[in-house]
């Protein structure tokens, strides 16, 4: 009898909570539902009554909400004044359009699950790793058709533009910069070095075997590592993918139907392991422990003085300096050096993506303000102040002010762009022209086709093996890590 | 019959005080449980599920590159942990119970590590094993005139050690378990003992390790599945290198669900780490049982 009932209660709690399950499912889906046909009338509205002149306006009265994922986190006292700035402007031009910070720092942990609870911001700042993985998840809006309507789509730069893109062309981000990899070095450990021209520029290297020689030389005369070369998770294998250009190797080869083929125990990527490698036995030139060293701690080692060098891109000189400590002057950006397969530099970008959920009014307004915060295509005097007045809140911060490296291809925005940077610019130019003339050269490359987080993932481990084993077999690793590799492209 | 009634009456009320309990369990516990499963066995998008692909995400999963070095280190772990972490809050507790003076010093000192932050220790931990001449433990060495060791980036190093801060931090919580066990054992076996002759040794040996032995043989279960179950210390420390080297079943997982976004196969390891547990609980059961009798 006791059991009897106990299997009762049990099966009885069961079915409710699974009943409250599917009940709460189906409340989500009705709401679901519900936000489209909201949508859909106020998209639908002003097609139907265009002719009659005055009703078009009626939707625009619609209140709208907008949480801004990419407002400036608290302490950012500064740059929420600026951010206040940009929807004072706004309510005058958006008097139906709530903007609500709603300061968001994107993280893979907590991302899905606001998702599906619908906690997503209108709008947020995510990584550059993070868009393809989104997209075929449909964690984010699809918002072709408002850049369409702007005459946004075709000012996005292509090669950008593919990385917010689905197969079928559909785009689902904005880009909030566009970077390529540079090397970033510590003038003053530079100049404790000797290794400075008579004006005082830093003499980089245009080498892998230069940086190696240069390095050595750091290291004896000031202590400090010449390279922070990172072996702690995917970053590694990202920075790696850069060197291995150089050394004449492709990573992954895109069949063009649909299939991949993994290229990673080439001998020109085994040549720039063993590189890698020498870096560490032969050179010893490294930080204490790569396998310890990621994108962030990268940045503090060359800050405050651990290393001189760092592979970094043109969109994180705030990181040695404004985050580090690094003074203004003492940061340098030169080209990524060459090798014997020529002088490549990794290009990518960091979007705004926007929730799924959000309506197109929703989306057109949250455009709106990036229109106003000047990270648009768009000139306009709303544009150019917003624009300036972020230029400005970076230089009273001590960050770098530096062209922004192309997002958009219209040569208005860049002509604006580059002269409030001459109005504002708080650098020496000259320790960042080999930079902006390697990038203008040709050899910008965006990132290897096919699961590239994954072949990150065994070039790394590929990495931390060379760098703590003297005796590793770079070419039988380097096999593995290809064979491994080519089973996860077949299995996609 | 009249008694059968009666008795369910009387149950009733207790059944009812349950259900609460029930409710959250079910809610919490076994609901997610089931629907995780579920997960297992379907693709999805994010959490929804889309197509049911019988034993694929768990097939994904065994074939994942990693997959071999994650489940055979997290069998290094146990390993390493009962080796160096089972043994030492026994000793522990048994030394501080034989403790005349400081007792208290000696118990609030063993547990004092256990107080601190699991990420506070890591990153100690951490700092103390950095190879090369920036260390702590190799300016130690450097100073007794030996060279730097490679500590965690040696990959026959990097679960032992990781094994031993993890001991450092947790070993005085259970060596107090033990404390109070030791405390209830009956004083006069001890005074017998005494007059009879016996030191420490034999008090121990035959008193003290005979008590604590039911209650070892359920710390050591647990352990077990704590332990199989590890993931921010490799996680923090060596991000599960080098080259895999301290991966752990759980940081597989973790990589599947967060940083790929795959929750399907995540959920299938997840299966299988609950299967390989309940198989060794069972199994352990069934030899302690079998030892028992």
């Amino acid at each position: 009898m006791k059991k009897r009932l106990l299997v009762t209660l049990l099966a009885s709690v069961m079915i409710l909570t699974n009943l409250a399950g599917c009940a709460s499912d189906g409340g989500d889906t009705a709401t679901n539902e519900d936000e489209p046909v909201v949508e859909e009338r106020a998209v639908e509205e002003p097609a139907v009554e265009e002719p009659a002149e005055e009703p078009a306006e009626e939707p625009a009265e619609e209140p709208v909400t907008v949480t801004l994922g990419i407002w400036p986190e608290d302490t950012l006292v500064e740059d929420i004044a600026v951010h206040e700035g940009f929807v004072a402007t706004l309510a005058e031009t958006h008097p139906n359009v709530t903007y609500e910070p709603a300061y968001y720092r994107y993280a893979v942990d907590t991302f899905m699950p606001m998702v599906e609870s619908g906690n997503v911001p209108t709008i947020f700042e995510a990584w550059f790793t993070e868009p393809q993985k989104l997209i075929k998840q449909e964690a984010v809006a699809d918002i072709t058709d408002q850049l369409a309507a702007r005459g946004w789509l075709d000012a996005i730069s292509p090669a950008i533009k593919e990385l917010l893109s689905d197969a079928n062309g559909r785009v689902y981000g904005v880009p909030r910069d566009a970077y390529a990899l540079g090397l970033m070095l510590n003038v003053e450990l530079f100049t404790e070095a000797g290794l400075v021209d008579d004006a005082g520029y830093p003499l980089y290297p245009t080498t892998w075997e230069d940086l190696a020689e240069k390095a050595v030389i750091i290291k004896e005369q000031t202590g400090a590592a010449g390279l922070c070369l990172l072996a702690k998770d995917n970053s590694g294998g990202w920075h790696f993918s850069n060197i291995a250009w150089a050394f004449g190797a492709t990573l992954c080869v895109d069949n063009g139907d649909g299939t991949f083929t993994s290229n990673l125990a080439s001998p020109e990527a085994i040549a720039a392991m063993e590189y890698v490698k020498s870096l560490k036995w032969e050179y010893d030139v490294l930080t204490a422990d790569p396998t310890n060293e990621d994108w962030g701690t990268g940045f503090t080692a060359l800050g405050t003085g651990a290393a001189a060098m760092y592979i970094g891109a043109n969109d994180a000189v705030n990181q040695p300096t404004q985050v580090n400590g690094l003074p203004l002057e003492s940061l340098a950006l030169c080209a990524i050096p060459a090798g014997p397969g020529g002088q490549f530099s990794l290009m990518g970008g960091t979007p705004y993506m926007f929730s799924k959920d959000a309506t197109p009014a929703e989306i057109e307004a949250a455009l709106d303000y990036l229109v106003v915060f000047g990270k648009s295509p768009e000139v306009t005097e709303a544009s150019i102040a917003g624009m300036r007045a972020d230029n400005q809140n970076k230089a009273d911060n001590g960050v770098p002010i530096i062209p922004r490296f192309a997002c958009w291809v219209g040569q208005d925005i860049l002509d604006a762009e580059a002269q409030i940077i001459e109005e504002l610019g708080n650098v020496d130019t000259g320790m960042y022209q080999s930079y902006f003339d390697a990038t203008k050269a040709g050899g910008l490359r965006t990132e290897e086709p096919g699961l590239t987080q994954d072949m990150y993932a065994e070039l790394t481990k590929v990495l931390q093996a060379v760098l703590t084993d003297e005796d590793a077999d770079t070419a039988a690793l380097m096999e593995t890590a290809n064979s491994n590799y080519q089973a996860l492209l077949d299995a996609m | 019959m009249k008694t059968k009634s009666k008795f369910r009456k009387k149950d009733l009320a207790g059944w009812l005080v349950m259900v609460p309990s029930l409710i959250l369990f079910a809610f919490y516990i076994w609901q997610p449980l089931i629907e995780n499963i579920r997960l297992s066995l379907y693709t999805a998008k994010r959490y929804e599920l889309v197509e049911f692909v019988g034993l694929d995400n768990y097939v994904r999963a065994v074939n994942s590159p990693d997959f071999m070095a994650a489940f055979s280190n997290t069998f290094e772990y146990i390993f390493w942990s009962l080796l160096i972490g089972f043994l030492v809050p026994i000793i522990v507790g048994i030394l501080i119970s034989e403790t005349v003076h400081f007792k208290g010093l000696f118990r609030v000192g063993v547990y004092f590590p256990n107080i601190m932050p699991s990420l506070a220790t890591v990153w100690i931990w951490s700092f103390f094993f950095t190879p090369g001449d920036t260390g702590v433990l190799n300016i130690l060495l450097g100073k007794l005139g030996i060279e730097p060791l490679m500590w965690l980036t040696d990959p026959d190093m990097t679960i032992p050690l990781i094994i031993v801060s993890m001991t450092w931090k947790s070993a005085g919580a259970t060596a107090l378990i033990y404390m109070a066990n030791i405390s209830s054992i009956n004083a006069d076996l001890y005074e017998a003992a005494t007059i009879d002759g016996a030191g420490i040794w034999q008090r121990t040996r035959y008193i003290t390790l005979p008590s604590v032995f039911g209650l070892a043989k359920t710390l050591l279960i647990l352990q077990v599945i704590s332990v199989f179950q590890i993931l921010q210390e490799p996680m923090v420390m060596t991000n599960g290198g080098p080259n895999n080297a301290s991966i752990s079943i759980m940081m597989l997982m973790y990589r599947y669900a967060f940083r790929d976004f795959n929750f399907p196969v995540a959920a299938a390891i997840s299966v299988m780490i609950c299967l390989v547990l309940v198989l060794l609980s069972g199994l352990y059961m069934k030899l302690t049982a079998a030892k028992d009798e």
